[in-house]
C-alpha cells in the first residue's frame, strides 16, 4: 500500500464528492471549449477553404461584364459568370500584355426547365473552350469518359453531382428544355468538392450557337505568370471598355469582410460562454471551500501551510478545467460535422470544403487558455481557502 | 533524580475577544506546566474556557496577553506574536490533534485519511510504518473503507491515527467523545492511556465526562477562565 497520498489525489477525490455538479462544472466548460476551439478552427478553415476554392478556379483574374463586383464575386465562386455579355474579341485586347499566359472564355447560358423540381426551375450550362479550359483545370478528373471530341459538338460534361441528380451516364442523352435540342453526355466528372459538381459544361461554341450569342462571352478567365504584379494587370484591363475586373485577391477581400460581422458576431457569443463557463467554475469551487469550511481547517491543523491549501483548491480548479477543456476539444473533433452545417446557416458565403480545421497545436491552444482562465477564476475561492484558520473549526463546535 | 522536562510552560496568559460590543475575558491570568509525558485533562463547565485554553496551548491561536513556551522556546509572549505560517510551523512539529467532530474526509479510505498529513508534512524519523498505529488502534481490518462505512468509534480512532500519524511530542484532544456512547468513549480512553504510556505522548484531554478525566494524571478544573484547582 502506498506510504502517503498527494495532493493531487486529496484534490481529485474532493471533486468525486459531489459528482453531479463536478460533472455539470465540466460540461460548461466542455461547452465553452467546443465553442473556442470550433471557432478558432473556422478562423484557419474558412480561409484555407477559400484559397482552395479560388486556387481551383484555375485562373487568377476574371474579367466579365460592367456590374457589380459583389455578383460578379459571388456569381462566380458560385459556379455563375455574371449574364451580362462582353465582345469576345476582348480576348485578343486580353492576350497583348506580357503578363497573361493564358485565357479562357465562358459563356454561360440559363434557360427555365418546368420538369426541373415540383414547379420547374433555371437549368444553367457553361460553355467552355474545349482547347484551354481543361488546361486550366488540370486537377479535374473523370469518373467516366472525358472532355468534349469536337469543339462545336452537341456533348456535355456533367459535374459529379448533376449527374446523381439527372441519373445520367456517359453514353446517355440529355434535352435542353424549350430549345429541343438533344446532348450527348460525354463525360462526367469525379467529385471535386468544388462549384463544378454542380455545373453542366458544354464546348464554348456550341453554347454560342445553341442560345443566338455569337461573337459573345460572359467571362474570360485569365491566367498570369506567377512573378507578375497582378494588381498592376488589373488597372491595365480596366483601360479595356465597359469590362469588370475581379482578381482572386479581391473575391477573398470581399467575402472575408463580408463574414466578418458573423464572426464578431460568434466571438462574442464564444467570450460569453467561456465567461459564463468560467463563473461556474468559480461558483462551483467557492461553494466547495464554503462547505468544507471546518474541513479545511482541520487540514491546516494536520500540517498544511496556506499555500499548501491553495494548491490543493488551484488543483481541484485545474482537474475541472483540463477535463472541460478535453471534453470540448472532443465534442469539437466528433461535431464538426454539425458545427460546419450550423455555421453554413449562419454565413453569407460559405466555400466548399470542410469550413474547420481542427489540428493538435489548436487543440492545445484552447486547453491552455481554458485553463489558463479557469485557473485564474479559481484564484479567489483558493486564497480563500488558504486563509482560513484551524481554529475555526474548532469554534464552530462551541465549548 | 533529574526534574522532568517541560513541554509546555504558561505563565500569565490571557485571552479576551469581542462578542458585538462586549468584551469577553476568556482566560484569566492562567499559569500552567505541562511536563513531558504528562496526561493532563481539562474539566470545567462550559463556557469556564477549557477549549480556549487548549488552542492558545496548541497555538492554534494567540493570547491576548502572558507568555507561552513550547519545549523551552517562547512562541508568544508580549513582545512575540507568530505570523499563521509560523504557528503552522509549530504545530505540525509539535502537536496532533483530536476534536469532538471527526473531519474524515468523505471520499479517502481509512489508510488515505491517516497519512493525509504526509500529504503536506512529513517529520523527519515520523512513523514510517503507518501500518503500525493502525494495528495500534484496531484499525488494520477496515484500511480500505470509507468512513460513511465505519461506526462513531471507529471514526474517532481513525482521527486519532492520522493526529498521531506525525509522531508528535503533544496529543491535545477536544471533547474527543462528545459525540460516542459510553462504551465506545472508554474505548477512546483506553486508546489516549496507550498513546500516552506507550509512545510517551503528553496528553491534554478537554472533557465533560467525570470518568474520562479520571483517566488522566493530573485534573485541571477551570472555572470563568480561572484554573481553580
Amino acid at each position: 500500500m502506498a506510504q502517503k497520498i498527494s495532493v493531487y489525489q486529496v484534490a481529485y477525490k474532493n471533486l468525486l464528492r459531489k459528482r453531479t455538479r463536478s460533472s455539470l462544472t465540466v460540461l460548461g466548460i466542455g461547452l465553452s471549449a467546443w465553442v473556442l476551439v470550433s471557432l478558432l478552427g473556422f478562423n484557419r478553415g474558412y480561409e484555407a477553404a477559400l484559397n482552395k476554392d479560388i486556387d481551383n478556379m484555375g485562373f487568377q483574374v476574371l474579367l466579365t461584364a460592367k456590374g457589380c463586383p459583389y455578383e460578379a464575386a459571388t456569381l462566380m465562386l458560385k459556379g455563375g459568370t455574371g449574364l451580362r455579355y462582353m465582345k469576345e474579341t476582348v480576348i485578343e485586347d486580353i492576350l497583348r500584355h506580357p503578363e497573361v499566359e493564358d485565357v479562357t472564355p465562358m459563356l454561360m447560358a440559363a434557360i427555365f426547365d418546368p420538369n426541373k423540381g415540383e414547379s420547374g426551375g433555371i437549368s444553367a450550362y457553361l460553355g467552355v473552350d474545349p482547347a484551354t479550359y481543361p488546361a486550366m483545370k488540370s486537377f479535374l478528373k473523370f469518373k467516366q469518359g472525358g472532355w468534349f471530341t469536337a469543339p462545336e459538338g452537341r456533348e456535355a460534361v456533367l459535374g459529379y453531382e448533376v449527374a446523381e441528380l439527372e441519373q445520367r451516364e456517359v453514353g446517355d442523352q440529355m434535352l435542353i428544355p424549350e430549345k429541343n435540342i438533344e446532348l450527348s453526355v460525354v463525360g462526367v466528372l469525379a467529385r471535386s468538392g468544388t462549384q463544378d459538381d454542380g455545373t453542366i459544361f458544354l464546348p464554348f461554341r456550341t453554347v454560342q450557337k445553341l442560345f443566338e450569342k455569337e461573337g459573345l462571352v460572359t467571362a474570360v478567365g485569365i491566367k498570369v505568370d506567377k512573378n507578375a504584379n497582378i494588381e498592376e494587370l488589373e488597372n491595365r484591363l480596366y483601360d479595356l471598355p465597359d469590362v469588370q475586373v475581379v482578381s482572386m485577391a479581391q473575391v477573398k477581400q470581399t467575402i472575408m469582410s463580408l463574414v466578418s460581422t458573423a464572426k464578431i458576431m460568434v466571438f462574442s457569443i464564444a467570450l460569453i460562454a467561456i465567461l459564463i463557463a468560467m463563473l461556474g467554475v468559480a461558483n462551483t469551487i467557492l461553494m466547495s471551500v464554503f462547505e468544507r469550511f471546518q474541513e479545511i481547517g482541520i487540514i491546516k491543523s494536520v500540517g498544511a501551510l496556506p499555500g499548501d491549501i491553495f494548491r490543493m483548491i488551484w488543483t481541484e480548479t485545474m482537474i475541472l478545467c483540463l477535463l472541460g477543456g478535453t471534453v470540448g476539444i472532443a465534442f469539437s473533433l466528433a461535431l464538426s460535422r454539425v458545427t460546419d452545417v450550423l455555421i453554413r446557416r449562419l454565413l453569407p458565403y460559405t466555400p466548399t470544403g470542410s469550413l474547420i480545421h481542427i489540428n493538435p497545436q489548436l487543440a492545445l491552444l484552447t486547453l491552455a487558455v481554458v485553463v489558463g482562465i479557469g485557473l485564474a477564476s479559481g484564484v479567489y475561492p483558493a486564497w480563500l481557502a488558504s486563509r482560513v484558520r484551524p481554529l475555526e473549526a474548532i469554534r464552530s463546535e462551541g465549548e | 533524580m533529574a526534574e522532568p522536562k517541560i513541554a509546555l510552560r504558561a505563565e500569565n496568559l490571557t485571552k479576551t475577544y469581542r462578542r458585538g460590543r462586549e468584551l469577553i475575558l476568556a482566560l484569566d491570568d492562567i499559569s500552567l506546566d505541562v511536563r513531558k509525558g504528562e496526561f493532563i485533562s481539562f474539566i470545567g463547565p462550559s463556557g469556564s474556557g477549557k477549549t480556549t485554553l487548549l488552542s492558545v496551548l496548541g497555538c492554534l491561536d494567540n493570547a491576548t496577553s502572558g507568555r507561552l513556551a513550547v519545549g523551552g522556546k517562547t512562541v508568544f509572549s508580549e513582545q512575540r506574536r507568530l505570523s499563521e505560517r509560523e504557528l503552522t510551523k509549530i504545530r505540525r512539529q509539535t502537536f496532533g490533534y483530536i476534536f469532538q467532530s471527526f473531519y474524515l474526509l468523505p471520499t479517502l479510505s481509512v489508510y488515505e485519511n491517516v497519512v493525509l498529513p504526509f500529504a503536506f508534512f512529513r517529520k523527519p524519523g515520523a512513523a514510517s510504518k503507518p501500518m503500525e498505529i493502525l494495528r495500534l488502534l484496531g484499525l488494520d481490518r477496515r484500511l480500505n473503507h470509507r468512513p460513511a462505512e465505519l461506526s462513531g468509534g471507529e471514526m474517532q480512532r481513525v482521527a486519532i491515527a492520522r493526529a498521531v500519524i506525525n509522531d508528535p511530542e503533544i496529543l491535545l484532544a477536544d471533547e474527543p467523545t462528545g459525540n460516542l456512547d459510553t462504551k465506545r468513549s472508554e474505548e477512546i480512553g483506553e486508546i489516549l492511556k496507550i498513546l500516552n504510556a506507550q509512545r510517551g505522548v503528553t496528553v491534554l484531554l478537554v472533557t465533560h465526562n467525570p470518568a474520562l478525566a479520571k483517566i488522566a494524571q493530573r485534573t485541571v478544573v477551570l472555572r470563568d477562565g480561572k484554573i481553580v484547582s
